[in-house]
């Protein structure tokens, strides 16, 4: 029988303490004339006027009041504040923007500050603490991100944050991002779809002979070594020399800069993690199960089939996702010998010094990363070959 | 039947199986003991040809396995190893299914084999069918294992030290029962292990290995008997002969029978006709009795086993 009181949560309370602090300490925004120029920065109180500031600071205490004091649903509740909390942080930046923001200046813009950050990571860190207590499964974790996007989304759409530099960096170009984006899932999907098939065509390759294991384990591991922008540089000249003796590869779109290298690379890179795990996977699975089944007369063809693939599958998932993550960031790097994506956005905002044009590449990096990390774990989890329920204790 | 003709395997330049002949007749079970790297896995390996032979002759039936489909002979052999090897991802229905499957049997017939097997191992096939390998104990995967080997009912049963991982009680429990469903089902077996007394409980004749060779090829009696050679007589062990002995004899051997069976009293202890005459002595010994009751199966007192007996024809 559980316990009435559940134990007071330490975390929780020096999390909140910690956000509370740096909440006033740290500036919650900036509002800048204009694009280039650093702007003056605001804390809590300046921005968000009294109202405001009390309100962030009586949820925090409430926060860690409900960690402390014994109650009996302690994480319930803390789960349901927190999720309303994170869903409705950006009202924060709405109302700083409609106190601070000059109405004549049309170039004038708003940025979000330390403070701001600080308290989002931290209600972030708190809410997977949670999570955790609460033992929340995959639908309930993926529940409560809906409930905290749709609250910003409604809030993007009623047009609260147009002021904010980073949408003002969006609303400039919102083709190219689409551009981006379309360009950015293609060469990372591509890239992690070939290397897949060539990495499995590579591993049934080795394990049928063992004179392949060492060159390719030896090939895959130093590719992984090159830095990245050197291995981008240096497809150029080669790239260039096939095209200009093979111009019908330059009529497929094929040159020494652009995708052709940057889909290159990002092969090369992604074969290591692909081929160590496809690899493991398919060889870890128990000699005794192998020998077993070849004992009682299964063919080859069937053991690959109904035991190594299936016992295998969650391992070479898990490769995958690996890969993709890698990819998605790489593929950033990629922009500069011209293959687009993201991170054109990153190295136009670098040269320009406008962080927030940066940010419009960086976030939404970070954010397929971790969309890619979720679908594939989900895919992962649902292709255990057996039950959950079956694992033992 | 099986015999194996001057038979030899070799791993590079050393010998792991050196020139042996072994017939084990239908019906029997042949144990082939010795120490590890005695070559005995090896010669169970080769009947199934996991392993080719080099060089030799192995008959099935008298039909030489080179020449036979892989996949035939193999399905006609139930195989049973150390650590079950039962499929981490299959139901234990689904495991023990696993050979009738491949021979394409209607799915009718495999259920009912299924539930059939489970309640011969004596495992509940309401609760156990649905259950997976890494909810069971190790002595029901094992059961398990054995339920997989005998599934499609073969001739032959290939063994390579099925119980080897099991704790000491879990493992006599099995052995027992392994014993029952020999006498009851008479497959010709071949029983791979480095436990003699195991091999004494379980073998029919046992083949005794030592450096790819086979030593001795005997019943258990004449192995503790007469024991070829040093090797055979350590292996055995010198000085507790006489008890492994009286292990092989049950209690009927040497008991005075009554003129007809009597009701036993409530309470009364004795013995059973089935139990080792090895039993009896210590019930005797701890219970300082001169003489033990005997009873059969119905409980019924058959006649009484006395002291003297047991020292003086025991052995």
């Amino acid at each position: 029988m559980p316990s009435l009181d559940e134990p007071p949560n330490r975390v929780i309370t020096v999390l909140g303490l910690l956000a509370l602090v740096l909440v006033w300490v740290l500036d919650l925004g900036t509002v800048q004339p204009n694009r280039i120029v650093p702007g003056t920065g605001y804390g809590l109180f300046a921005a968000a006027g009294w109202l405001g500031a009390v309100t962030v600071s009586a949820g925090l205490c409430v926060l860690m009041a409900l960690a402390v004091l014994p109650l009996r649903r302690r994480y319930t509740l803390l789960g349901i504040l927190l999720t309303l909390a994170l869903a409705a942080l950006p009202d924060l930046l709405v109302i700083f923007t409609s106190a601070h923001l000059p109405k004549d200046s049309p170039y004038a813009r708003t940025a979000v500050g330390a403070g701001f950050w600080s308290l989002l990571f931290l209600l972030v860190l708190m809410l997977i603490e949670v999570v955790g207590r609460l033992r929340i499964g995959r639908r309930g974790q993926l529940g409560i991100l809906v409930v905290i996007l749709a609250g910003w989304a409604l809030l993007i759409r009623q047009g609260g944050l147009d002021s904010l530099s980073l949408m003002r960096e969006f609303s400039n170009r919102p083709d190219q991002f689409l551009q981006a984006l379309w360009a950015h899932l293609a060469l990372a999907l591509g890239a992690v779809a070939i290397s897949f098939v060539l990495a499995f065509a590579l591993v049934l390759k080795m394990m049928r002979s063992e004179a392949w294991r060492r060159p390719v384990f030896g090939v895959v591991s130093f590719l992984q070594t090159i830095p990245s922008l050197a291995l981008f540089g240096l497809l150029i000249a080669p790239l260039s020399a096939l095209t200009a003796a093979f111009p019908l590869l330059q009529s497929l779109g094929i040159r020494g800069i652009g995708w052709a290298p940057a889909l290159l690379a990002l092969i090369a890179y992604s074969l290591l993690p692909m081929v160590r795990n496809t690899f493991v996977a398919l060889t870890e699975v128990p000699e005794a199960v192998i020998d077993a089944g070849r004992g009682m007369g299964m063919t080859e063809r069937q053991l690959f089939l109904q035991a190594r693939l299936p016992l295998a599958i969650p391992v070479i998932i898990e490769g995958v996702r690996i890969t993709a993550i890698q990819a998605m960031g790489l593929t950033a790097v990629a922009a500069l010998i011209g293959a687009g994506g993201f991170g054109t956005f990153i190295f136009q905002g670098l040269g320009q010094a406008a962080m927030d044009l940066v940010m419009l590449g960086a976030l939404p990096t970070i954010g397929l990363a971790i969309a890619a990390d979720v679908v594939l774990s989900t895919l992962a989890n649902a292709l255990q070959p057996r039950p959950a329920a079956a694992l033992p204790q | 039947m099986i015999e194996l003709k001057n038979v030899t395997r070799r791993f590079g330049q050393t010998v792991a199986v050196d020139h042996i002949d072994l017939t084990v007749e239908t019906g029997e079970v042949c144990v082939l003991v010795g120490s590890s790297g005695c070559g005995k896995s090896t010669t169970l390996r080769m009947i199934n040809r996991l392993l080719p032979a080099s060089s030799g002759e192995i008959l099935v039936d008298g039909e030489d396995v080179t020449g036979m489909d892989l996949q035939r002979l193999r399905l006609n052999m139930g195989y049973a190893i150390q650590g079950t090897g039962l499929f981490p991802h299959w139901s234990v229905a689904r495991n023990i299914a696993l050979v009738p499957r491949l021979l394409k049997w209607p799915k009718e017939r495999i259920d009912a084999r299924v539930t059939e097997l489970l309640q011969m191992l004596e495992m509940d096939p309401a609760s156990f069918a649905d259950k997976y390998p890494q909810q069971l104990s190790g002595g029901q995967a094992q059961r398990v294992g054995v339920a997989r080997a005998l599934a499609a009912d073969p001739n032959i049963l290939l063994m390579d030290e099925p119980f080897g991982a099991l704790d000491a009680i879990t493992r006599e429990n099995l052995q027992l029962e392994m014993l029952r469903l020999q006498r009851q089902l008479k497959k010709t077996t071949v029983f791979v292990t480095h436990d003699i007394d195991e091999a004494l409980r379980l073998a029919t004749r046992i083949a005794v290995m030592d450096q790819g060779r086979i030593v001795q090829h005997d019943t258990p009696e004449n192995i503790l008997r007469r024991p070829a050679s040093d090797f055979v007589e350590n292996l055995v062990g010198k000085q507790d002969r006489g008890l492994k002995l009286m292990a092989l004899r049950p209690v009927r051997d040497l008991m005075t029978p009554h003129d007809k069976p009597r009701p036993a009293e409530p309470g009364a202890d004795g013995l059973k006709e089935d139990d080792s005459l090895r039993l009896a002595l210590s019930v005797m010994l701890w219970q300082d009795l001169r003489q033990v009751a005997v009873f059969d199966h119905q409980g019924n007192e058959t006649g009484v086993l006395l002291r003297e007996r047991l020292i003086e024809g025991g052995v």
